[in-house]
């Protein structure tokens, strides 16, 4: 049952990394992209490219509860 | 905090206004607006401020030309006169260009040569080859950087075309190019140069204005040239300096007068001028309106009155926005600048993320070693940086993030990571590396009162703009996730069970009104407020993650078998520790206010506070 749990805490921090990466992949370039035309857009890129992580950090927390779970 | 702004009006004789506007502009506290009264027409630009324009714009490049610092200045003086001071302007500006271009291509010489000279070495080493074949021809050419084999192909292409007429000589350069000497017969010297220009190998030619065609017989003419360029440039730069001396003072008065007339003239515009008054509208913190009507009643006499059109109510919309926030929360006004202005009468934010920004990086970080370090930073940035400047400001929050990172990482017990437990440092609060949960329900807490108090903000933004529906309704939705989270606490034990029916009930209760008010997008409304109660497990989540870090990176002392290799690693591994929990923190503080906490109240597009004042240089443009 161990090995589940631990199974899901990893997928439950993995999957969401990689989605939070292919997201942020996409975000990155086109904010780059907006910055170099209007550099006052600085906070809305920084927020933009912040709010992927949301998953991952989530993910992170989930994996936490499980494995406290396991305990 | 937002300063509450009068509309005032001020009338007068029309021969009084340029006076006028010049006590406006002593005081530096109103802010001229076009008159709203109907029946009043404003004066048009003139002409005269085009030519004063012309001459700032002279004076301005002389100076820029002439390498004046552009923070120091002199006070504003009238010329004596005007076209005397104008023909000055344009005067040293042509002659500063002219300093400027004999500098720059003294410069572009320089440079040149300087590239020349690094052939010269290269080639001089081969000179005496040239010497024992007078009848033949010495090519010099230059291999790019990136063909290991060039010269051997180029050696061979020679060898099979010319045999036993050609020597070729090849040194490496310090830029990775190659300078490559080929002597060549007289017999097979024009035969040698058709195959380089078909190869496509050009040949370094002698630069022009030496008299020579040989690179190599140009070479004393060159070296003497580039000897005489450094005193050339220094005597530019002495007569550059000479000139800056001689009208500096002159110049710079002459600026800042310009600069305080336009300004005066641009004012002007604003202002409605009839056959016999004028009449000048303006915004003005309400506590300066009494000075104003001392100092005109003072310099100009009881001709020119000042009438408080009223003290705005915060619903007034062209109102501009000045704010004034306590030297404590001063600093963080660098976070708020970077969103637009909040409209005039709304809340604004600075005091708030003056408290919560540095609680949250001080959380995320709660660590005395890499909250020691910040602070060393903070002030390493406050000592090099300008009074007022955004650097001071950046220095004065990274100072309050350290303060807050060290009084955490005393809750917690952490002195990079688990370093201080092993010290004998214990956690007057909680260890977060065993105490996840309550960590965990610390932040979701956090998260509850910073949006409820978002929420409560804007139930005050609607009231004060006269939508009481919409404060209502606000209201109704803070008081909704309070007592959900409460009802959840009690559900849980933490709070006295028998509250649980009561709550839920006043929440059921609260549910209607708040869809009456609102309507149904409130549904979606108070989920995501939930939501984002949600999103503060990130302080959790990368606090804990910082701690793993700084764990793993004092493991790595006996995990490498070497003490020191092990040490090196762990330093390394701390050093990326901090410099993530310098960025990671920040980042995700300023998204929980920007997306969570703003989103709840902040209101855009206020009219920035722009008094008619006095030049100053670090102002750009008038």
């Amino acid at each position: 049952m161990q090995d589940v749990m631990a199974l899901a805490a990893a997928a439950a921090i993995g999957l969401p990394a990689v989605a939070t990466a292919w997201a942020q992949g996409r975000i990155g370039p086109a904010a780059s992209a907006a910055l170099s035309e209007k550099p006052e857009l600085s906070t809305t890129a920084i927020i933009l490219i912040a709010i992927p992580e949301t998953m991952v950090i989530l993910g992170f927390v989930i994996a936490v509860l499980i494995l406290r779970g396991t305990g | 905090m937002m300063v509450r702004m009068t509309r005032v009006r001020v009338a007068g004789p029309r021969a009084l206004l340029d006076a006028t506007l010049r006590v406006l502009q002593d005081l530096e506290v109103v802010h001229v607006v076009r008159p709203s009264m109907p029946g009043t027409h404003t004066i048009p630009p003139d002409r005269e401020a085009g030519r004063l324009r012309q001459v700032l714009e002279d004076d301005e490049a002389a100076l820029r030309l002439l390498r004046a610092s552009p923070a120091a200045t002199k006070p504003p003086v009238e010329p004596v006169s005007l076209p005397r001071a104008a023909a000055l302007a344009g005067r040293t500006r042509r002659r500063a260009a002219q300093i400027a271009h004999r500098l720059s291509a003294l410069e572009d010489e320089r440079a040149v040569l300087l590239r020349y000279q690094e052939f010269f070495s290269a080639f001089e080493s081969l000179l005496d080859r040239e010497l024992a074949w007078p009848d033949g021809r010495a090519f010099y050419v230059v291999l790019r950087a990136g063909a290991p084999d060039a010269v051997h192909r180029l050696r061979s292409s020679l060898e099979a075309a010319v045999h036993g007429e050609v020597e070729l000589f090849a040194r490496p350069l310090p830029s990775g190019e190659t300078a490559v000497l080929i002597l060549a017969s007289a017999g097979v010297a024009a035969r040698v140069g058709q195959l380089l220009n078909a190869s496509r190998v050009q040949e370094l030619p002698a630069p022009e204005g030496v008299g020579e065609t040989s690179l190599l017989r140009a070479m004393p003419a060159l070296r003497a040239r580039l000897a005489k360029i450094p005193p050339a440039i220094a005597a530019c730069e002495e007569e550059r300096r000479a000139l800056l001396e001689t009208v500096r003072p002159e110049l710079e008065s002459l600026r800042a007068w310009l600069h305080d007339v336009l300004l005066v003239r641009e004012a002007r515009t604003q202002a409605h001028a009839g056959a016999h008054l004028f009449l000048i509208e303006g915004w003005i913190p309400r506590p300066e309106v009494d000075k104003l009507t001392a100092a005109l009643q003072r310099e100009l006499g009881p001709e020119v009155v000042v009438e408080a059109a009223a003290t705005e109510l915060w619903t007034r919309g062209d109102a501009p926005v000045a704010l004034a926030n306590p030297p404590l929360f001063r600093p963080f006004e660098v976070i708020t600048r970077t969103l637009p202005l909040p409209r005039y009468g709304t809340i604004d934010p600075t005091p708030f993320v003056a408290i919560f920004f540095p609680m949250f990086v001080g959380l995320m970080v709660g660590d005395v070693g890499i909250g020691a370090l910040l602070g060393v930073l903070a002030l390493v940035l406050r000592l090099r940086s300008r009074p007022r400047s955004t650097m001071r400001s950046i220095s004065a929050v990274a100072g309050a993030c350290a303060l807050f990172a060290v009084v955490f990482g005393v809750v917690f017990g952490e002195l990079f990571g688990d370093l201080g437990a092993r010290l004998g440092m214990r956690p007057l609060g909680f260890d977060r590396q065993h105490a996840i949960m309550p960590f965990l329900a610390l932040t979701l807490a956090l998260g509850v009162v910073h949006v409820v108090l978002g929420l409560t903000l804007a139930v005050v933004n609607a009231w004060r703009q006269g939508h009481r529906r919409e404060a209502l309704g606000r209201g109704v939705a803070a008081l909704m996730v309070a007592l959900t989270v409460m009802a959840v606490l009690t559900a849980l034990r933490l709070l006295p069970h028998a509250l649980f029916t009561p709550l839920v009930v006043a929440v059921l209760v609260a549910f209607p009104v708040l869809i009456l008010l609102e309507g149904v997008i409130a549904v979606v409304e108070l989920v995501s407020n939930f939501g984002q109660i949600l999103s503060y497990a990130r302080i959790m989540a990368l606090g804990t993650a910082s701690l793993m870090l700084a764990i793993v990176a004092n493991r790595m002392v006996g995990a490498m078998g070497s003490v020191l290799v092990g040490v090196l690693f762990a330093l390394l591994f701390h050093l990326v520790n901090f410099a993530i929990a310098v960025f990671s923190p920040t980042i995700h503080a300023l998204r929980l206010h920007y997306v969570e906490f703003f989103g709840r109240f902040f209101s855009p597009g206020g009219t920035a506070y722009r008094p008619l004042m006095h030049w100053h240089p670090s102002a750009q443009g008038s």
